[in-house]
């Protein structure tokens, strides 16, 4: 009986040890992909019409050194002892900056959102901290990376890498030095044959241009930022399709191109949209003498001021007026379309579902996390991978869609601090929600605005996906809805606001020359 | 003089109501069931906290106010054979804050993780002063409702499969009196969260959480009375995670967490002389100790009835 015992005890553990191991999972932690072949070369990319430079040719590097002369001859063999000596930890930094390094970046930026979208506690007194960029120290640490301060970030991210690609192309196709690979066949190149030429090199534009940008928004990551910035460029070094001279001009284009950028956030009106809580009252009493309402925080302790009040006056991209996409008023309390409203919300309260619920969390992108805007720049590096772009096609993309995404978070602050409007858990007696509801007003609703704006950009870009993206914005809006944070209006006119200031970018876009 | 051979809760009571796990789903006490016999507990609890450890912080948060934990279980434990008993148990729990509070969360309520135990007596020796005897148990948990393991301090349960291995050894003296150590090993699995991306110390472009596994230890000092119809034990049991991360400042926390706590605790259980197979047991129990977990404090009722099930 004891041996019996003994045995089966002995088959149990052996067959759960099996089970253990069997349900080890390998979880991402980047979008799985490696170097590709680009489904175009863009010859004609230098001449596209950039953002903040006037083109393509206006940062200006010497011409490089041919490859008949003993400088570049040095330097190629330079390229070649470095291969032979190369680590495994670099070979393996080969493989994880890929080919498309744009995407790579992006991620960066993702993480360093999720890291700082923490909204600060109060203080013992009950009193808010506020991060200080003077001191990012804090605590509270700075920023506090919140929807709107992502957007920011990516879309001077963004802009920055296309504009800077858009000259490296330029200067790419002026001089057309080959890559070190094809110079000298003896040298293995890392990635996919791309025939691009190798002066100056697109990658050490991203690397030079993500890291000064980044550094700005996110100053506590300066070494972090500097660690990235050299493994790239180091990396870059081995693939076998850069010389020195190759980098070092990419890293000229990419600080020229990320002071511009830094020029013009430095003066584009973020550091003013935090208000003082006088400033924050005028604009609700304001709110309140034009339509009889206004919105209130409702926490506890309750919050002095809203979430960057003066966020709708800084600076667009693409859109003449904040008043040009301004929607109309929302349905007064008490009205029976607001009552309606009321109603509907309830019933969503009282009948959740598992589809409704896990709506709303899939979208729900909320503290600690990579926020909405950047959920779509998830969205967008798939489609960039699924599509085989090249660099200068990615970053593309990634700038209208982020100008779009920024433009649009202004739009939408502009209307909810104009409108003033009251959250469902202010008017509803008793009313809980399953998502939070966040520190600003209500109508219209961020995730709309911003997941519309984005879709449609994704929509213009990658016809094929139209449908797809239009689906998943409307669900986003809808979301909120489930979540019980917003009313269905906030929603409905959020997202047809994001789709009217989408169209300002994709018109530029139809005129950049890229099609 | 059966009926103390049965099994009860024990005051290894996982009762988190955060990140950590399940109601007590797993045999941890020296007491074995005879063969063929049956013992159900029906079993109600409520924990309550408004304080929590935020990694090693101890902090109040107005947003959630009190949170309140009520559950209700049924466990079923049979005698499969002299030295092997068979566990069952199924949780019902309910969740929420207390009004007014600063987030206006909804609470859930819903059954949790099924559970399924065995228990195998390894040795028993009498010496002049008392009785020496070790176990070893075997739990195995899932979820059986399709919970959000990622929606706390709300949900019901981790959202993994999970295992425990305890080594159980037990010191008793003729005078009552004993000394009981459980070591248990729990493996956590995954939890399917309903994001795509999250933030454990890095992206994570996943739904699939890892919740930490952990090393849990729980030391016992009891003592029967009046020729056994009671026993009442002091404790304190401990739970060291072996990964996962902090709770972000002033953040929820999520299944990815690294869950540490120690809690005291009391508890009895009557055998009704009268009613034969009939027990009561209650238990109190506080956290005293902790990281990522809140400082909770549960008090618990059950019934407890056992018999022959094949005559």
């Amino acid at each position: 009986m004891r041996k019996q015992m003994k045995s089966l005890y002995t088959l149990i553990v052996v067959i759960l040890g099996l089970f253990l191991v069997a349900c080890e999972r390998d979880l991402a932690t980047e979008l799985p992909f490696e170097s590709y072949e680009f489904s175009s070369l863009d010859e004609k990319g230098g001449l596209w019409k950039p953002t903040l430079l006037n083109a393509g040719s206006s940062v200006i590097i010497e011409a490089p050194a041919p490859i008949t002369s003993s400088e570049y001859k040095s330097e190629l063999a330079a390229t070649k002892a470095g291969i032979l000596q190369m680590t495994a930890k670099q070979r393996t930094n080969i493989q994880k900056w890929t080919n498309n390094s744009v995407v790579r970046w992006n991620e960066i930026a993702l993480e360093l959102i999720a890291k700082y979208n923490l909204i600060p506690g109060p203080n013992a007194d009950g009193t808010y901290p506020v991060p200080n960029p003077n001191d990012p120290d804090g605590p509270p640490a700075f920023p506090f990376a919140h929807p709107p301060y992502a957007s920011r970030a990516l879309a001077y991210l963004s802009v920055a890498q296309y504009d800077g690609l858009i000259s490296a192309w330029f200067h790419k196709f002026e001089h057309k030095r080959p890559a070190a690979y094809v110079v000298d066949p003896s040298i293995p190149f890392a990635y996919k044959d791309n025939q691009l030429p190798a002066y100056p090199s697109d990658g050490a534009v991203i690397a030079a241009a993500s890291k000064l940008i980044l550094k700005e928004m996110f100053p506590l990551e300066a070494a972090f930022l500097d660690a990235k910035e050299s493994e790239h460029l180091e990396s870059l070094a081995l693939t076998g399709e850069f010389v020195k001279s190759d980098i070092e001009a990419g890293v000229k284009i990419g600080k020229a191109v990320a002071k511009l950028a830094l020029e013009r956030a430095a003066l584009d009106g973020m550091k003013k949209a935090q208000t003082s809580k006088e400033v924050s009252d005028s604009i609700a009493n304001a709110a309140f003498a034009r339509f009889g309402w206004k919105w209130e925080n409702q926490e506890s302790p309750k919050r002095p001021v809203g979430l960057t009040p003066l966020f709708g006056k800084v600076k667009l991209w693409n859109v003449p007026t904040v008043e040009a996409t301004r929607p109309g008023m929302p349905p007064a309390p008490g009205s029976a379309e607001y009552e309606a409203d009321v109603k509907l919300l309830l019933q969503y309260a009282e009948n959740r579902t598992v589809e409704t619920r896990k709506i709303a969390n899939f979208w729900q992108d909320g503290l600690s996390t990579y926020t909405p805007p950047g959920h779509w720049n998830s969205f967008a590096d798939q489609f960039i991978v699924k599509y085989k772009m090249n660099t200068l096609r990615a970053a593309r993309t990634l700038a209208y869609m982020n100008m779009a995404i920024m433009d649009g978070g202004i739009s939408c602050w502009d209307a909810k601090y104009y409108y003033h409007y009251p959250r469902p858990i202010q008017q509803i007696k008793g009313f809980e929600t399953i998502a939070g509801t966040p520190n600003f007003p209500a109508y219209t609703s961020g995730h709309s605005v911003f997941s519309a704006a984005a879709s449609e950009v994704l929509a213009y870009i990658f016809p094929q996906e139209a449908s797809k993206v239009r689906a998943w914005a409307e669900e986003a809006a809808l979301s909120r809805v489930y979540g019980g944070i917003h009313w269905s209006f906030d929603a409905k006119v959020g997202t047809q606001q994001g789709r009217n200031v989408a169209q300002y970018t994709i018109q530029k876009a139809k005129s950049d020359g890229a099609n | 003089m059966n009926f103390f051979k049965k099994f009860h809760l024990g005051l290894f009571v996982l009762f988190l109501a955060l990140s950590n796990t399940i109601l007590a789903q797993s045999p941890t006490d020296e007491l074995m069931m005879p063969a063929k016999e049956i013992c159900f507990l029906l079993y109600a609890d409520y924990g309550q906290f408004d304080q929590y450890w935020e990694g090693d912080f101890l902090r109040s948060n107005a947003t959630i106010a009190t949170v309140q934990r009520r559950s209700a279980m049924l466990m079923a434990a049979y005698g499969l054979l002299p030295k092997l008993n068979v566990y069952a148990t199924l949780p019902y729990i309910q969740t929420n804050s207390t009004r007014p509070n600063g987030g206006k969360f909804e609470g859930t309520s819903g059954l949790q993780d099924i559970s399924i135990g065995l228990k195998y007596e390894l040795f028993q020796k009498y010496t002049e002063k008392g009785k020496f005897s070790g176990y070893g148990s075997l739990n195995f948990s899932t979820p059986i409702s399709n919970y959000t393991a990622d929606y706390q301090p709300y949900s019901l349960g981790l959202g993994t499969p999970q295992l425990a291995w305890r080594a159980i050894l037990q010191y008793q003296w003729k005078s009552g009196f004993y000394l009981r150590s459980v070591s248990g090993y729990l493996w956590k699995g995954y939890t399917q969260s309903d994001r795509e991306y999250y933030y454990n110390n890095g992206s994570y472009y996943t739904q699939w959480m890892d919740v930490p596994s952990s090393f849990n230890q729980e030391v016992v000092i009891g003592k029967w009375f009046k020729a056994n119809v009671l026993r009442v034990e002091l404790s304190l049991a401990s739970q060291r995670s072996f990964s996962g991360d902090d709770i972000r400042p002033y953040n929820a926390p999520q299944p990815t967490n690294k869950v540490n706590y120690d809690r005291v605790g009391f508890f009895a259980h009557y055998y009704s002389p009268k009613l034969k197979g009939f027990g009561v047991q209650t238990f109190v129990q506080t956290a005293v100790n902790g990281e990522n977990s809140p400082k909770q404090t549960s008090i618990g009722l059950g019934f407890t009835y056992q018999f022959k099930l094949i005559p």
